[in-house]
């Protein structure tokens, strides 16, 4: 080797090694910097909060048309007049102070709460609740169907709203409603177009208000100097909300107290995490179930003694104990667990594929001898597992199950589709209500429909229509009659099996230890009140 | 010149026009309704018909592809469907991040592999030249994902030297806010004097900048070695040594000039596969870049979206293209452009 290609070798290696040195160093400065943000912070850095979200958070900037993520950020940005709390089922006065309704139920009366200015400056008085109900009716976006016994508002002053209905509703939940009931300031959609909310800008009267949004980046809130509770007492100066969607990626930013909360992880990082010392799980029933529509109107599940077989031939404990790792419980009827109207005394299908056998034989079906397809949501791992057990079970029975996997549109045009013979025989779908009122549930899923929409077992029982339109109303005057009313629906429906009730799942959150002040509110999936939320 | 360059941005924009045409046509043949995506899961048929008529679905598929087009003459790309937001405001927020990251990768895996090419092709069959083939056949082949999760393993939680994840510190930003900008970080906050800021970038860009540099450097090195071996055996390589030329004239001037030339087209081309597959890299390392944006759009049928970056990087594969062959003849006097 030459004395010019010796030293020439020297200086690339130099060269090489230079680079790498000066990556690590001039990096290592930072990324102490970089580390630890969430607990760590220099004293005189504010405090500040994090939250870990799977999706983007905003989605709708609409308060009217709100309804999907965006409820996360929207439910701290924005109030309503009430709020609920399910495992008290009491509700609180947010931005009404005292409401009331008439005996017959056609007649709510809120009084608001005084000196409740908008972000923008404006005071929150009754002509701005009106106008924020109106649009948002109106506009007939998202939720908005909420509102539909509302025939008209009116204001008695400046801070009282009547609203008339046109048939008894409990407005009290429609009002605290986590979709379609914020109130915001209208004066400013007046004045900017009628999209200014949709560019993303807000009007609310919460506690934190919008700093700063970057599509596909972090949304963050900042305090809204002069919020109606004040600011005295412990709490986060702004809220950051971080969109992480590599499961793998958040669970270490938790661990490494750069998220304080993280609202959904898979089960298997929820397990990892569990021996982590500075991260708290905690489990809360959710208003959401996982159910099995059974096609009423097609042969051979138009026979109830059909349905009523594959009920029994569900592997309810293995589906909770393996694919749910036990954050779900067995459904006892439609209602999930925690919302008012589930009737822990209804009647429960267990596993047994002796009775189904028995049953099979008497709809006339000895050795099964049928294939049904069935479809779920692509992409639901948890679903997809449960659909091979289930299917493996079936086939105990002779009963071919053919699963089909497919997007949420194409599952849904299949089940809307006009011809009968076109839909599929069992149909896979979670249910969450749009507000905390089982005649989400009720209504939504096994009413008689006309035309279909989510009715997916076309169940159709004029008994069962009428005792929930009947429970429904009494529900503002006399919810304990209602609830009555609502279990004996239950037993019609669990008699008739139009759908098999797989499990109530849980929420699983895992935030900091030292983030305290939360607490799981299932009326309002996956939102922190950061304003009761503080570092210790 | 001047002719050849003209001619080709004319070729171009024909190759984009049929690019838009089969775009547009692919995103809207396959099984979805994007007027249903658009209104969330639950909307009821009187909420999805008139979102059907805002968003013009309801016109025939020429005309929705010539409004379209006429759009995108005035600049507008449509509105995301599943942002809500105009695609081009999203892709002006998405833009920077990849392009940001993606220079960075790219400037590493030049400054790695041409060095590590010339040393393996100087000491063939030498431990150096082992040496070089085991980093740069196993920089090739190790899955991007995987190396991200490695490489987060060691620097982030075993060293603790390197941040896990994100574009910059969340704590950084929000004390010492960036004014807007270019909404290249590095630059900006270089341009700034935003000298904390500007550290937190350069150690959040390290990861997934040496993740991203890993398939190319190990490219080139192996491209740069086998040109130059090739021109190690030219005569006038071998005249240059006659005359007694210093090796270092040689290698440089004569060898690695004349083995550039086809490492730099496979550079130019990698750097604009990157910008559109990014999404891996982006995110292990939540980097809300456009690979992201591109995946999310394809999952949820977001035409318009997919429609942005298809252009946008088609636009952009072609330009280089043709700096890349204009590059080609400044480096190598036997390529004529005609």
């Amino acid at each position: 080797m030459s004395l010019h290609r010796r030293r020439l070798a020297v200086v690339l290696s130099l060269a090489l090694l230079v680079l790498s040195v000066a990556a690590a160093g001039c990096s290592q400065g930072a990324a102490n910097q970089g580390t630890g943000t969430g607990g760590n912070s220099a004293p005189s850095t504010p405090q500040i909060a994090f939250y870990g979200a799977t999706n983007d958070t905003m989605v709708f900037w609409d308060p009217s048309d709100s309804y999907s993520n965006e409820i996360i950020a929207m439910n701290n940005i924005y109030e309503r007049l009430l709020q609920y709390d399910p495992a008290t089922n009491q509700f609180t006065g947010v931005l009404a102070k005292e409401w009331q309704t008439s005996p017959d139920a056609l007649t709510w009366t809120f009084t608001l709460r005084e000196g409740v200015k908008f972000h923008s400056g404006n005071e929150m008085t009754a002509e701005a609740v009106k106008s924020s109900i109106e649009r948002t009716m109106k506009r007939g976006n998202g939720a908005a169907f909420i509102w539909e016994a509302v025939k008209s508002i009116e204001t008695d002053g400046k801070y009282k709203v009547i609203f008339h209905l046109s048939h008894p509703s409990p407005l009290d939940l429609v009002a605290a409603s986590g979709y379609a009931a914020f109130i915001f300031d209208p004066t400013v959609a007046q004045k900017n177009g009628e999209d200014w909310f949709s560019k993303g800008n807000e009007a609310g009267t919460g506690a934190y208000m919008l700093e700063s949004w970057q599509q596909g980046g972090d949304l963050v809130l900042k305090q809204f100097p002069d919020y109606w509770q004040g600011w005295s007492g412990k709490h986060f100066s702004k809220v950051v909300y971080k969109t992480v969607p590599e499961a793998a990626t958040k669970r270490q930013m938790l661990e490494a107290g750069q998220l304080d909360f993280v609202e959904m992880l898979p089960f298997e990082q929820v397990e990892a995490l569990k021996s982590s010392p500075n991260v708290t799980i905690t489990t809360t029933p959710s208003f959401q179930n996982l159910m099995a529509f059974f096609n009423t109107q097609k042969k051979p599940l138009d026979n109830v003694k059909v349905r009523q077989a594959l009920s029994y031939a569900f592997p309810y404990n293995v589906v909770v104990n393996d694919v749910m790792k036990n954050y779900a419980q067995q459904s006892r009827g439609p209602i999930p667990k925690g919302l008012w109207g589930h009737d822990d005394h209804l009647p429960q299908y267990t596993y047994d594929l002796d009775k189904a056998k028995q049953l099979l034989n008497d709809a006339g079906y000895p050795q099964g001898g049928f294939t049904l397809t069935m479809t779920y949501a692509s992409g639901d791992e948890n679903e997809r597992r449960m659909a091979e057990l289930y299917k493996a079970e079936l086939a105990k029975l002779g009963i071919t199950l053919e699963l089909k996997g497919m997007p949420w549109e194409a599952q849904w045009d299949q089940g809307k589709a006009t011809k009968p013979q076109d839909r599929q025989d069992i149909f896979v779908m979670y249910w969450w209500p749009d507000y905390a009122n089982p005649y989400s549930f009720l209504y939504s899923l096994f009413h008689t429909e006309d035309k279909v929409l989510f009715n997916l077992g076309y169940y159709s029982n004029p008994q069962y229509d009428q005792l929930i339109d009947k429970a429904n109303g009494l529900a503002a005057t006399d919810r304990q009659q209602a609830i009555q009313l609502y279990g004996q629906a239950q037993e019609l429906l669990l008699q008739d099996a139009p759908a098999l009730f797989m499990y109530d799942q849980e929420y699983v959150r895992a935030m900091r230890s030292n983030f305290k002040g939360y607490t799981d509110n299932p009326a309002y999936p996956n939102v922190v009140f950061f304003y009761n939320t503080y570092r210790e | 010149m001047w002719a050849y360059t003209l001619r080709r941005i004319a070729l171009g924009i024909v190759v984009l026009l049929g690019l838009t045409l089969v775009t547009f046509l692919i995103a809207r043949v396959v099984p979805s309704d994007p007027a249903a995506r658009w209104m969330g899961p639950r909307a009821t048929a009187e909420q999805i018909g008139a979102a059907r008529v805002k968003l013009g679905l309801d016109k025939p598929l020429y005309v929705q592809y010539l409004r379209y087009m006429a759009d995108m003459a005035r600049g507008d790309l449509g509105t995301s469907i599943r942002t809500h937001q105009p695609v081009r405001k999203d892709l002006a927020a998405m833009l920077p991040a990849t392009v940001e990251l993606v220079v960075v990768g790219m400037v590493l895996a030049v400054l790695v592999g041409i060095p590590l090419g010339v040393l393996s092709a100087m000491f063939r069959d030498s431990p150096m030249d082992h040496l070089g083939r085991v980093v740069s056949v196993t920089s090739v082949s190790l899955p991007t994902f995987w190396l991200a999760m490695i490489l987060q393993l060691v620097f982030f939680k075993s060293l603790g030297i390197l941040p896990l994840a994100d574009r910059v510190d969340s704590i950084i930003k929000l004390t010492y806010p960036l004014r807007p900008g270019t909404g290249f970080y590095l630059l900006d906050s270089l341009l700034q004097g935003n000298w904390p800021f500007f550290h937190s970038t350069l150690a959040h860009l390290m990861l997934p900048a040496v993740t991203l540099a890993a398939y190319p450097a190990g490219l080139v090195a192996r491209m740069i070695r086998s040109s130059m071996l090739e021109v190690y055996q030219e005569d006038y390589i071998r005249l240059g040594r006659a005359f007694g030329f210093s090796e270092s004239l040689i290698t440089f001037r004569y060898a690695l000039r004349n083995a550039l030339a086809p490492a730099l087209t496979v550079i130019a081309l990698t750097f604009a596969y990157s910008l559109g597959s990014t999404f891996l890299v982006e995110a292990v390392f939540n980097w809300p870049g456009m690979g992201k944006y591109a995946a999310d759009a394809v999952t949820t049928a977001d035409y318009p979206a997919i429609m942005g970056v298809t252009i946008f990087i088609a636009a952009l594969y072609v330009a280089l293209n043709i700096l890349v062959d204009i590059a080609q003849a400044v480096l190598d006097p036997r390529v004529q452009l005609s």
